[in-house]
C-alpha cells in the first residue's frame, strides 16, 4: 500500500512538472546584422545588429531582459569583453510578450577594438529555469590608426623644443 | 592712444618679450603635447574621429586660453596696487578707459600668441582634414572674444577687489563654472536648468559653436546666435572693466 501511495505521489509531481513546461513560456531569440552595416568593418565604426524575442511556448513570458554580449575569439586573446566603451545599449526589458508575440530590438555598438569577435543576445524569463540565447553573429574588425601618430610626434615634442629654444637664446642675448 | 600703445608694448615685454616671460607659453605647449600624445596613447581616445579630436583640442585652448586672461587680468590692476606702481600710473596722462586697453592689448597679443602656438596642434589631429580649416576659423571667432572677456571680467575684479588673490580666486571659480560643460556630458546639460544655462553662458555657446561647426559641419547661419552671446559677454565685461576702472580715479 505505501508503495502505491509512493508511486502515485511521485507521478503527480512527474506530471505537475510536465504540465508546468508545457505551459511555460518559451523564448526564440533571432539575431542579424542591420542592413547599412560597413561591409569590412574596422576600428571606431558603428555597427547595428536586429535581434527579435519571440514567444513560442504557450504562456506569456513576464519581465524579460534582454541583453546583448560580445566575445572575443582570437587565439591567445580569448575573452568576454566589457561592453562599457562599445555600448551604452546592453540590456532592454520586455515586460510582457503573449504566445506567438515577438520584440524586435535594434543594438548599436562601436568598434573599439580590432579582432575577432562573437556577438550574442541572452535574455531570461522572470520565472524561467534556463536561459534563451540567440545564434553567433561572428564579426571581425579591422585595425585602424585614426590619430596619426606620425603628424602629432613631431608638433608634441618640436612645438615646446623650438619655444625652449626661443626662450633660452632670449635669455643669452640679456645674460 | 600714444600712451595706449605704450602700456600695451610695456606689458606684451613682460609677457613674450623676455625669456622668462615665455614660460607661460612653454608651459601651455607642453600641456597640448601631453594632451596630444594622450590621443595617440589612449585606444579608446585614439578612435575618435578626426573631426572629434580637433573639437577636443579646440575646447582645451579655449579653456586655457580662458586661465590665461584670468591670471593676467587678475595682476592688471591689483598687482600694480601691491608692488606700488598704481599710483604713478593713475599719474600719468592716460585716462582709465586708455589703461585698461593698453592692459588688455598686452592680454590680445598673449591670446594670439598662443593661438598660433595652438595651430600645429590642431593639423597634427585634423589628420582628414575634416573642417580644419572652419576649425581655425571659428577657434579665433569665438575664442577670441571668450578669452578676452575673462580678461575684461578678470581686470574688472582685481581694480575693485583692490588685491590679486582676492581677484584671481573669483575669477578661476567663474572660469570653472562656464567651462563647465567641458566636464559634464551633453546628457547633464538636458535638464530646464542645464538648458538654461546653456543658453547664457559664453563658453557654452562657444564649445557648442565649435560641434555644430567641426563635427557636425552646419553653416555659420546656425551660430548666429551662439556669436551674439560670446559678443554680449565681451560688451558687458568690458564694460565693467571700465567701470571698475573708473573707480579708480575718484581714490
Amino acid at each position: 500500500m505505501k508503495h502505491w501511495i509512493l508511486a502515485l505521489a511521485f507521478a503527480c509531481i512527474g506530471s505537475m512538472g510536465l504540465a508546468h513546461a508545457q505551459t511555460a513560456p518559451r523564448l526564440s531569440i533571432a539575431l542579424s546584422p542591420a542592413p547599412g552595416n560597413p561591409p569590412s568593418p574596422e576600428m571606431g565604426n558603428w555597427m547595428h545588429f536586429r535581434s527579435v524575442v519571440r514567444n513560442t511556448g504557450a504562456a506569456p513570458a513576464q519581465s524579460v531582459v534582454a541583453w546583448i554580449g560580445l566575445v572575443r575569439v582570437d587565439a591567445g586573446h580569448e575573452q568576454p569583453m566589457d561592453l562599457e566603451d562599445w555600448s551604452a545599449h546592453k540590456a532592454v526589458v520586455i515586460p510582457s510578450l503573449q504566445p506567438g508575440q515577438s520584440f524586435t530590438t535594434e543594438w548599436p555598438m562601436r568598434l573599439i577594438q580590432n579582432g575577432d569577435y562573437r556577438v550574442v543576445i541572452s535574455a531570461a524569463e522572470r520565472h524561467a529555469q534556463r536561459l534563451d540565447s540567440s545564434p553567433f553573429v561572428d564579426l571581425h574588425v579591422r585595425v585602424k590608426p585614426t590619430v596619426e601618430s606620425r603628424r602629432i610626434l613631431p608638433v608634441a615634442i618640436g612645438v615646446p623644443l623650438l619655444l625652449g629654444l626661443i626662450a633660452g637664446l632670449r635669455l643669452r642675448r640679456r645674460a | 592712444m600714444n600712451s595706449i600703445r605704450l602700456i600695451a608694448a610695456k606689458e606684451t615685454g613682460e609677457l613674450l618679450g623676455s625669456g622668462r616671460g615665455l614660460g607661460w607659453l612653454i608651459t601651455l605647449a607642453v600641456v597640448l603635447s601631453a594632451f596630444s600624445l594622450l590621443l595617440v596613447g589612449s585606444t579608446e581616445l585614439s578612435l575618435l574621429d578626426n573631426a572629434q579630436a580637433v573639437y577636443m583640442v579646440m575646447g582645451t585652448i579655449t579653456a586655457l586660453g580662458g586661465l590665461l586672461a584670468v591670471v593676467v587680468g587678475s595682476d592688471a590692476i591689483a598687482g600694480e596696487r601691491e608692488r606700488g606702481t598704481l599710483v604713478p600710473l593713475l599719474l600719468t596722462p592716460v585716462s582709465s578707459t586708455g589703461i585698461v586697453l593698453g592692459k588688455m592689448g598686452a592680454q590680445l597679443a598673449a591670446w594670439v600668441a598662443a593661438y598660433v602656438v595652438a595651430l600645429p596642434y590642431l593639423w597634427a589631429v585634423g589628420s582628414s582634414g575634416q573642417n580644419l580649416g572652419a576649425a581655425v576659423l571659428y577657434l579665433a571667432l569665438f575664442g577670441t572674444p571668450l578669452v578676452i572677456g575673462f580678461g575684461f571680467y578678470a581686470l574688472g575684479l582685481s581694480a575693485r577687489l583692490g588685491n590679486v588673490r582676492n581677484a584671481m580666486l573669483v575669477a578661476l571659480i567663474t572660469l570653472i563654472l562656464a567651462a563647465s560643460p567641458l566636464v559634464l556630458g551633453p546628457s547633464l546639460r538636458q535638464s530646464g536648468i542645464g538648458k538654461m544655462f546653456d543658453a547664457v553662458n559664453p563658453f557654452s555657446a562657444a564649445l557648442n559653436a565649435f560641434d555644430s561647426v567641426v563635427i557636425d559641419s552646419d553653416p555659420f547661419g546656425m551660430q548666429i546666435g551662439r556669436l551674439g552671446v560670446v559678443l554680449a559677454w565681451l560688451a558687458v565685461t568690458a564694460l565693467f572693466a571700465r567701470a571698475s576702472a573708473r573707480r579708480l580715479e575718484g581714490t
